[in-house]
């Protein structure tokens, strides 16, 4: 009986899971579909641009800049117990454009952006807003999802790579300012050790991060529950899952860019 | 002419409808009363096609309602909304001219800004809250807005889900008399949902009682007061005792 009720009972979790799973991929499916097909609500993608885009850089910047130079003092730290302290350029540099700017960017991106934007959708939720929109004839998968998903995704590569230079002068501040670097020599050697599928690699997993990070909160916020309670928890839910897609994709991305 | 015939609709374990038929003729003012929770706003999300009933049929002029029919009827349709549903992020006259400006329905801005101040005044509202955002209004305020975008296109089908709830006794009459102009001026065929039994006697031609997820009874507003129906009597004189349980 118990062996029973303990195998009904992970089937239930497996048919409820799989069912979440199924309802977020036909969700990102009808994104995606919005985006491409018409009407194309332009003002509400430009808007999106700003709120996601340019309102995000200072918090991504500041982010670079603390996260490059404690990766000199680290590097620098690691490289002297075996006499490699000169690799510390590259390796801020390369550690910065390939990892952690677009990682670190993509995470505070998705506590800034998918927090706002499943507390913005879930209360238009339960304050008929959506409701409202359909009787206007307009589609809410278009009129709020599409521009968000289309502006983060495209915008999000911008914000890592400001946040890789950023980086990398933060970087450069500590190696010239602390550790005693030459100027020219520490740029040289950022640049010379730096490729460019380095630098492209972390631009296209700044575009799907900022993909996964639109479209949690959206779904979140689209299936939010009623009341404050039911908005704080989709609040709560959008950041947690596009931490944690950000971090299982960046893994996936990183295998498939750069395994042997 | 708007017809429902036999809707269900259960969420979970509970079923809020149980078999609703109800036929509103075009041109007409229908108002549903009935408790709370007892399916009024479920009915009316059915017909619009927010809620899929699990059963039954919805007919818009005797064509049953498909995708293309819901567009076509959602491009002639307004609806006033009980907490009002303005978009917070625009300003009150692009909520009014929200479908002026974009859409089939599109006109240029300075004309469907126009449109949007008509609409507002036609709701007693002065133009400069145009430029103000639904925030800045009082409940009230926000609701007479909801109503000026509700016409801002002279929809040919209304629905006003709680047009007077939040309003002061006097604005509730100016509300309820603009709803019954709209119908018999535009020849609008309105559906209502309200509580208030003198907005009932304002606006309707027909009532329907809805409790326990059915019509309970049906018929113009002539013959509300004797229609003989235990659980019509008991609503509309606000009877604790009777068929109808006060604690549901």
């Amino acid at each position: 009986m118990a062996v029973a009720r303990t195998l009904g009972g992970i089937g239930r979790v497996t048919l409820g899971s799989m069912a979440s799973i199924g309802r977020a991929a036909l969700f990102m499916i009808r994104a995606v579909a919005a985006i491409f097909t018409p009407p194309f609500y332009v003002r509400e993608f430009w808007h999106a641009l700003l709120t996601i885009g340019y309102f995000s850089l200072p918090v991504v910047g500041l982010t670079a800049l603390f996260t490059g130079a404690a990766l000199a003092l680290q590097i620098y730290a690691g490289g002297s117990r075996f006499q490699a302290e000169s690799v510390v350029p590259s390796i801020v540099a390369i550690g910065m454009v390939r990892e952690l700017g677009p990682v670190l960017g993509g995470l505070m991106v998705a506590a800034r952006v998918a927090s706002s934007v499943a507390a913005e959708i879930g209360t238009m939720k339960v304050t008929e807003q959506i409701d409202a929109l359909v009787t206007l004839s307009t589609d809410p998968m278009r009129y709020l999802t599409a521009p968000r998903v289309l502006a983060a995704t495209l915008t999000v590569p911008v914000l890592v790579a400001v946040g890789d230079i950023i980086g990398i002068f933060g970087g450069y501040l500590v190696g010239t300012g602390k550790l005693g670097f030459n100027a020219s020599t520490y740029l040289q050697n950022t640049v010379t050790y730096l490729e460019f599928w380095d630098v492209g690699s972390g631009l296209v997993k700044g575009a799907v991060f900022g993909f996964l990070i639109a479209l949690t909160g959206c779904y979140y916020g689209m299936n939010s529950g009623r009341g404050a309670q039911g908005v704080g928890r989709a609040t709560k839910s959008a950041v947690v899952a596009a931490s944690v897609l950000i971090l299982a994709a960046n893994y996936v991305l990183t295998e498939v860019f750069f395994a042997a | 002419m708007i017809e429902l015939t036999d809707i269900h609709k259960s969420f979970g374990s509970k079923h809020v409808l149980r078999g609703v038929n109800l036929t509103v003729p075009t041109g007409t003012s229908t108002v549903i009363i009935g408790g709370s929770g007892t399916g009024k706003s479920v009915t009316l999300k059915c017909i619009l096609g927010l809620v899929t009933p699990d059963q039954g049929e919805v007919r818009i002029n005797g064509a049953p309602m498909t995708d293309d029919g819901r567009e076509a009827f959602l491009e002639r349709f307004g609806m006033l909304f009980q907490g009002a549903a303005l978009f917070d992020s625009l300003p009150i006259w692009q909520n009014v001219a929200f479908r002026l400006l974009r859409g089939n329905l599109k006109r240029p801005k300075a004309e469907a800004r126009e449109i949007a101040i008509e609409k507002l005044r036609r709701v007693g509202l002065t133009p400069d809250v145009a430029n103000l955002f639904p925030a800045e209004l009082s409940g009230g305020m926000q609701k007479r807005v909801g109503l000026a975008r509700a016409i801002a296109t002279d929809p040919q089908v209304i629905f006003f889900d709680e047009p007077t709830t939040g309003l002061d006794p006097i604005m509730a009459g100016v509300i309820n008399d603009l709803i019954r102009e709209i119908v018999t001026e535009m020849g609008a065929t309105a559906m209502t949902i309200t509580h208030d039994m003198s907005s009932v006697r304002a606006i309707s031609d027909n009532v329907a009682m809805l409790h326990e997820g059915v019509i309970k009874w049906t018929g113009p507003i002539a013959d509300l007061d004797q229609s003989g129906d235990p659980y019509v009597d008991q609503f509309i004189h606000g009877r604790a005792t009777g068929p109808i349980a006060a604690v549901r």
